[in-house]
């Protein structure tokens, strides 16, 4: 593609300003939170009253603060606006991108994987793959979103309004509203987001904490919040965080990326039970797919695997599969411009932010456009990632219990325009994640609804124009990701938001 | 290679030369940053290159050359990743030289010179889909000084530098990394400078002309290659490489030249480990 002459930007992270929030949801803290039962069972102390001679020192100190701003700080209040779990997702996204590769093999053949044990190597901790990105952005949104809704609680029991309120000198750079201030909600935000992310990407860990104690830092500096809102909201990031994690560590993540001998006898089942199984084509050959028992991990919604499990794709000497098969073959030998620019834009492979990533992307952009305040953004998040992983989990349930071979394995001298990743055929990943997305973002913002369609489509059809997917794993896989929404819609209509 | 804009070789006044060659260059290992490695994902890669060009000679001191390469990439099999390469043609390069001296000095002649050249790609392929992309899909803008001293018996040596300018290509996604996160399908192909040295002979009553040369490429920006993973327009390239050629001008057709060639990478970063065999033919003539 001929680039002109002029420059085109090229940003690092969403270019939106503080704004005036759409709605305050007062009621937020009587929200049903996902971790917790209510939101008072985290426990934070009363404020002192504004007349206190320590809150009168506590903006005594602010109001000295705002005064000497350097540039530097200026930006980073800028930077991190009044709704930061949309830096937070972006930060999220970019340490997945980080650690998104695969490793390749060691000289003699094999293959040695990341593991929390030794995260430093050889092969760094994690391998951000697209169950692993699902599964660090619900835990992230869900520990967020219950820490608002205690933050939100809190707030309107105490009624304590932000020092800009309290005394006239007090500039604060983000737009006056009458949210209270105890506790902080960006405080809530940096340390839930600090601890979730530290536990995801323990090798992140000095990055993590620098970001989130310029987060911190920059509530002071915008005015926006006295050093006792900062306490009080981390305790409550620290406390849901802890919880979140405390959940994390017996989903069964652990047990995933199962060995060769649990992995060959998966692959046995499936050729005793329908006669074929997926094989990795790479060379060396990897002896294990990717997760083998994703499928045992615990959904957020849906209650368990066979209520959203589709029935089984086509016998490989079927008529179905004979025509998919006729149907990759086309495409390949008559690429067209737009097919492949279809393929590679929903790619989403190796090195990038996964399908999971790109719907946050996606939901991001709304949040923005919609000026959603903290608590609602932190609930979009939250469901959509929920969602998205039960969505996953499903998917991966499918493509192991039905173990399909994929297109470059049944069609001799078969070549794609993508490449072909290290997990069966059936059902396609971006067709579930992206269904499921759809739904979700279609009921949180209606009027998306026919663009949100119109790119889960296109996202499953990318992938018969990648070369990698049937039709057929493209179609159940939307119908499958549409299902497992229904159950995370269900909880959703019914937290007391709406 | 003859009569390109990196050369000492001048068209006089309404001459030309067209030119065409062919040629294959192959890696079965790579830098990922500057480690060299092999992947079987690749394997070996083929980069067969068919580049016409035409030298016109506008003045004895000013010459313009129009040249388009087609090229076809593929790797061997048997490969891990089973991806398709590509073909097609690739960029339109025009440039202009102009000599702006050539003076008897000593025993031989000095001569100087000063190219610029402008190349753009003319059909729309992706360069994001290394290492199968034809080409880096940006505009370039060169600027080159040539200087070469040739002695009356046929011997001269010859210095190259040279600055190309690259602008930004587009990518078919709009999030790629690039040591850090970027929401754009705008990539940034990072700029380099050149340089050669070469060494030559004219021999057999002038008919036969022979050359060592040594080139290097250096980028001025970029990441590098992320483990095991593909090489992408932003990467900072770096390389030098080896190369020989002769070039036979047939006496009983006059004009008609012959020539093969020779290209060995040496060191490199985010770049194939590339070998290159040439050939092709030349045909000079008034107009």
């Amino acid at each position: 593609m001929v680039s002109s002459c002029e420059e085109h930007e090229m940003p690092r992270f969403a270019k939106y300003s503080a704004y005036e929030y759409s709605d305050l949801d007062e009621d937020g803290g009587t929200w049903q939170p996902i971790l917790i039962a209510s939101a008072d069972e985290i426990v934070i102390e009363a404020p002192a009253d504004v007349n206190s001679v320590e809150y009168q020192a506590d903006l005594v100190s602010l109001k000295s603060i705002v005064a000497n701003l350097n540039d530097k700080q200026r930006d980073a209040v800028k930077y991190w606006t009044n709704n930061p779990a949309i830096r937070w997702n972006e930060i999220a996204l970019e340490l997945a991108t980080k650690y998104n590769l695969i490793p390749g093999p060691n000289p003699d053949g094999t293959y040695t994987l990341p593991t929390p044990a030794n995260p430093d190597g050889p092969s760094p901790f994690p391998f951000a793959h697209p169950a692993y990105t699902s599964r660090v952005l619900a835990y992230l949104s869900v520990a967020q979103f219950d820490g608002l809704i205690a933050a939100w609680h809190y707030k309107y029991q105490f009624n304590r309004l932000s020092p800009a309120h309290q005394d006239d000198a007090i500039e604060t750079a983000y737009p006056l509203s009458s949210l209270p201030s105890y506790p902080s909600d960006g405080a809530v935000i940096a340390i839930a987001s600090r601890d979730i992310l530290n536990a995801m990407f323990p090798l992140e860990k000095d990055y993590i904490n620098k970001r989130a104690e310029e987060h911190l830092a920059s509530l002071l500096w915008a005015g926006a919040n006295v050093e006792s809102d900062l306490t009080a909201g981390e305790l409550i990031g620290s406390e849901i965080a802890k919880l979140a994690l405390a959940k994390a560590s017996t989903d069964g993540m652990s047990k995933a990326q199962c060995p060769k001998p649990v992995s060959d006898s998966i692959a046995l089942s499936a050729f005793n039970r329908f006669g074929w199984q997926w094989k990795n084509m790479e060379i060396p050959v990897r002896p294990v797919g990717l997760a083998p028992l994703y499928c045992n991990v615990k959904m957020w919604s849906v209650p368990n695997l066979e209520a959203v499990r589709p029935g089984p794709p086509p016998s490989l000497d079927s008529e179905a599969f004979k025509k998919a098969v006729r149907e990759l073959k086309d495409i390949q030998e008559n690429m067209t411009e737009e097919k492949r620019k279809i393929a590679n834009w929903w790619a989403d492979g190796l090195g990038t932010y996964t399908p999971p990533g790109h719907w946050n992307r996606f939901a991001k952009d709304f949040l923005i456009q919609y000026e959603q305040n903290p608590i609602r953004t932190a609930r979009t998040f939250a469901y959509l990632n929920m969602a998205i992983m039960d969505a996953g989990i499903s998917c991966w349930d499918a493509k192991y219990h039905y173990h399909y071979p994929r297109p470059i394995q049944t069609i001799p001298g078969f070549k794609t325009i993508v490449g072909t990743p290290n997990f069966p055929s059936y059902t396609s990943g971006h067709s579930a994640f992206s269904a499921a997305a759809a739904s979700i973002l279609s009921h949180l913002f209606p009027a998306e609804t026919a663009k949100c369609q119109k790119w889960a489509n296109e996202a499953a059809e990318s992938r018969i124009y990648g070369g990698i997917h049937y039709r057929f794993d493209a179609e159940v896989g939307i119908t499958q990701g549409k299902a497992v929404a229904e159950y995370t819609l269900d909880k959703l209509k019914v937290d007391g938001a709406d | 290679m003859s009569q390109t804009p990196s050369d000492a070789a001048m068209m006089k006044k309404r001459e030309a030369c067209f030119a065409i060659t062919y040629d294959q260059g192959s890696f079965d290992q790579y830098w990922e940053g500057t480690y060299l490695r092999s992947n079987e994902t690749i394997a070996k890669v083929k980069r067969t290159t068919i580049m016409p060009m035409i030298a016109i000679g506008i003045l004895d001191n000013l010459n313009f050359y129009v040249g388009v390469p087609y090229v076809q990439t593929q790797s061997d099999k048997p490969n891990g990743g089973q991806l398709q390469g590509v073909k097609g043609f690739q960029d339109l390069s025009i440039a202009v030289k102009y000599r702006a001296l050539n003076k008897d000095i000593g025993n031989g002649t000095l001569a100087l010179f000063a190219a610029g050249g402008f190349a753009t790609p003319i059909t729309n392929y992706l360069s994001d889909y290394r290492p199968y992309s034809l080409g880096n899909g940006t505009d370039e803008w060169s600027l080159r000084g040539i200087a070469q001293y040739k002695l009356k018996m046929g011997l001269y040596v010859r210095l190259m530098g040279g600055y190309l300018f690259r602008g930004q290509t587009q990518a078919e996604r709009d999030f790629y990394y690039n040591n850090g996160a970027y929401y754009t399908s705008w990539m940034d192909v990072p700029s380099a400078w050149e340089s050669n040295a070469v060494i030559g002979m004219w021999l057999l009553n002038n008919t036969l002309r022979i050359e060592a040369s040594y080139y290097a490429l250096n980028s001025t920006s970029g990441d590098d290659i992320r483990k095991y993973n593909a090489a992408q327009p932003t990467n900072k390239v770096v390389f030098d490489q080896f190369g020989l050629s002769a070039q036979y001008f047939i006496k009983p057709v006059k004009g008609l030249g012959v020539l093969v060639y020779y290209n060995q990478m040496l060191n490199g970063r985010n770049i194939g480990k590339v070998t290159t065999l040439g050939i092709g033919a030349t045909y000079q003539f008034k107009f």
